[in-house]
């Protein structure tokens, strides 16, 4: 074993401990902000994944859509959304628990026959690396991946659209707009503010701003 | 379609415009660039400030005849005018006179309409102190003259803008003897009397 | 062509001669240029704020910084020097983790990107095949710090700043990389040794200044807002929010931000020059005054002097744009936040993509002059 397998062997250590440890984290911290930040964490130990697959491209385009657009608006939805809930385990948990146990399952059970099903042995043997990752992916996706590529590309541009239209509230019905706007008028989209206790028995008398909105 | 494509050239007509006045504007601050600093290096080169400066107030104890004038004429009543009346000479006697510098707007009014002319303005600016009650000047600290910026061998006195030859525009290098542009007041005087 | 001199070649062959294995050569070979261009970069930031406070003392008709060592040079060491001194202050009710994490977040990719910045054929980190898309893919890991030391400061001009600049940088971030892309369709490579390379041969007539008007705008005016400089600075528009995600920074955590600032405005012009102005290339080809002087290619001193011009080549073009930063920012007032979006979303994206299909319908049609 030379320098090189050993830093190899090394990070990969490191980034999947990293992954496990920040997926780990995503899922079972409270704080939502925590999760958010975690999950990009996540994105990055895989885009090491790739690097040390030798598919550096993938690699940079998976930092630059995860981390950067996919998280980052993750976190701009987390940011703008002024609510701190704290988590309230539900009434009828056991049905839920038992169906997400389900899935998990069954996912676990697909991937895991798909680790064994294939050939890896088969991809370690030559990998052409004189030829550049990227004109073997754009090669893919005008041949035989041409479908899909294009199936994606449709799918982006229908969501694209669907969001103009979202944006654009002149194509809206109007039905839904008007009772909204008579009902809205005086809410401040703020939390509750909670009444300093200090005047407990007068407080029905003094009634503060914040009381408009409990 | 024509529309549209009117619209598109509306805008980029538009842009243009834009990058052109931007242009502009990099042109006039790319100009600035060549011209001279009109910095004056403060504690080693002052200003000698113009004739009719309004800095610290003077006061002259003696002459004051504590008519309190300065006092009715300022717009804050500023001045504190401390005196007693003595009767064997039936006139006020001075006995403290203060003005808060900290307060004070230096408009000039006591100074105005001081009948004695024991109020003066003095060319001294330079105010700054640890504690804003060290600014509440006493009779001994008014009456104390102002130190000449032309005196002080520490430092180079620089003329103002009006103040210089004409056609000059930087003070640094100006001799002393220098004439300013225009008319000095004295010979405005002189031909208004004749 | 002759690809000059090829220091790490040089260096492992003298190591191996003295008995140490390739391997290990290799190794004790990698950390020099790595650390010689974090180097390189923080003296390029000294320089760049001291060029920027000279430059703007004299737009404005001052003198600028000038008591602290020749013509103030050492007044950048001093703002350091009290930034590392500085207490380092946690606001209260803040989130302690995030927000040290935060500052570190931005700095590390903008020193990362320095590893696909070329100064000569072989003067260059790594010449990894995805490049100038690194740099795209890294730049865009900036917002996620910034979100982080605006949401953990526990202010909400922070936490507004931070905002700001995230959706500024995701925003600028498409017209940026589709005018780098229209670059990389011309040198059929990501590789910016590949894009200097394509310039390379008919002196300053061949650098992509010329056959990317549009797509040059586009690109400085992204890499300005990618900065935050001042026609872009919202996040930290000091007017409107104080100093948006930096309010509650201080000491050594600021100084990360600065420093972060100030690499990334050099990196941007680093990689401008790299992208229109011929990298390191002199503006009439070295080759051809070479063979009019009658010297021969191979001759050592003609490799040492045009490895060190192109060094300096480089330098002088980055410098240059950032002198038109910090020109342009004394020029151009502030935008409005709405203002900054309409100019990304209906005039820069627009204005790339169209740039990016015209260069494709050129290189279909002129091959031999975009890149066949």
């Amino acid at each position: 074993m030379d320098l090189a397998q050993g830093v190899q062997i090394v990070s990969f250590a490191l980034l999947s401990l990293m992954m496990i440890a920040a997926a780990l984290g995503v899922v079972l911290l409270t704080n939502i902000v925590y999760s958010a930040f975690l999950l990009g964490g996540v994105f990055i130990s895989i885009a090491g994944l790739y690097i040390l697959l030798n598919a550096d491209f993938v690699a940079a385009a998976q930092v630059l859509i995860y981390v950067g657009a996919v998280n980052v608006l993750i976190l701009f939805a987390i940011m703008l959304v002024n609510k701190r809930e704290d988590f309230t385990p539900l009434s009828s948990a056991g049905l839920r628990k038992g169906a997400t146990a389900l899935v998990c399952a069954g996912l676990f059970v697909l991937l895991s026959t798909m680790v064994l099903a294939t050939p890896w042995s088969a991809s370690t043997a030559s990998v052409p690396t004189t030829e550049s990752s990227i004109v073997r992916i754009g090669q893919h996706f005008f041949t035989d991946f041409l479908l899909p590529f294009e199936l994606a590309s449709v799918l982006l541009l229908i969501a694209m659209v669907g969001a103009i239209i979202l944006a654009r509230r002149e194509y809206l019905p109007e039905v839904l707009q008007t009772p909204n706007v008579q009902q809205q008028v005086l809410t401040l989209p703020e939390r509750p503010r909670e009444l300093v206790p200090a005047v407990s028995d007068s407080s029905t008398l003094t009634s503060t701003p914040g009381d408009r909105n409990k | 379609m024509l529309k549209f494509l009117k619209q598109v050239g509306d805008y980029a007509k538009e842009a243009v415009q834009a990058g052109k006045y931007i242009g502009q504007g990099l042109s006039v601050t790319f100009d600035h660039m060549r011209r001279r600093p009109i910095t004056v290096q403060y504690p080693y080169e002052k200003l000698i400030p113009s004739e009719r400066f309004r800095g610290r107030i003077h006061f002259e104890f003696d002459k004051c005849i504590s008519c309190e004038v300065c006092v009715r004429v300022c717009p804050i009543n500023l001045p504190v005018v401390d005196w007693e009346f003595n009767k064997e000479t039936k006139k006020k006697q001075l006995k403290h006179y203060s003005i808060d510098f900290g307060v004070c707007i230096f408009c000039g009014n006591c100074v105005e309409f001081c009948p004695t002319n024991c109020l003066s303005m003095t060319e001294e600016y330079e105010l700054s102190t640890y504690e804003r009650h060290e600014l509440n000047y006493d009779n001994v600290a008014l009456g104390r003259l102002p130190y000449k910026v032309t005196n002080d061998p520490m430092v180079t006195p620089l003329r103002e803008l009006v103040y210089l030859p004409k056609g000059v525009m930087d003070p640094h290098g100006v001799p002393d003897t220098a004439r300013r542009v225009g008319q000095l007041p004295e010979e405005i005087l002189e031909k208004s009397e004749k | 062509m002759n690809s000059g001199i090829d220091l790490q070649e040089i260096f492992i062959e003298s190591l191996m001669d003295l008995g140490i294995p390739p391997g290990a050569a290799k190794a004790i070979w990698m950390p020099l240029p790595m650390f010689l261009m974090i180097i390189g970069a923080t003296v390029g930031v000294l320089v760049t704020v001291w060029l920027e406070r000279k430059i703007s003392a004299a737009a404005q008709q001052r003198i600028g910084p000038e008591y602290m060592g020749p013509f103030g040079v050492l007044a950048p060491v001093a703002d350091g020097m009290k930034l590392v001194f500085k207490e380092d202050i946690l606001p209260a009710q803040s989130d302690r983790l995030l927000f040290t994490l935060g500052p570190v977040l931005v700095v590390i990719p903008v020193f990362l990107s320095y590893l696909i910045v070329p100064f000569g054929q072989n003067l260059v980190i790594t010449d990894i095949g995805t490049g100038i898309f690194l740099w795209v893919a890294l730049s865009s890991i900036a917002p996620i710090g910034l979100l982080m030391a605006g949401y953990s400061s526990n202010n909400k001009y922070s936490l507004l700043g931070g905002l700001r600049a995230a959706a500024q940088s995701i925003s600028y971030e498409i017209p940026l990389s589709l005018s780098v892309l229209a670059i990389v369709m011309m040198s059929n490579s990501l590789s910016t040794i590949d894009i200097v390379q394509q310039q390379s041969g008919y002196g300053i007539l061949g650098w992509n200044i010329w056959r990317q008007p549009f797509g040059l705008i586009v690109f400085w005016i992204c890499a300005l807002a990618e900065c935050e400089r001042l026609p872009f600075d919202l996040p930290e528009a000091e007017e409107e929010i104080v100093a948006g995600y930096q309010t509650e920074y201080s000491g050594m955590k600021f100084a990360l931000f600065y420093l972060s600032s100030y690499v990334n405005l050099v990196l941007s012009a680093l990689l401008f020059s790299v992208l229109y102005l011929g990298g390191w290339n002199f503006p009439i080809p070295i080759d051809l005054l070479a063979s009019l002087l009658g010297v021969s290619e191979t001759d050592p001193w003609l490799q040492i002097i045009t490895a060190s011009l192109g060094i300096i080549m480089t330098i002088l073009k980055a410098y240059f744009l950032v002198f038109l930063a910090v020109l342009l920012r004394w020029t151009v007032p502030r935008v409005r936040i709405d203002q900054l979006l309409d100019l990304g979303w209906k005039f820069l994206l627009p204005v790339s993509l169209a740039n990016l299909l015209l260069t494709a319908a050129l290189k279909l049609v002129f091959p031999f002059a975009f890149g066949g």
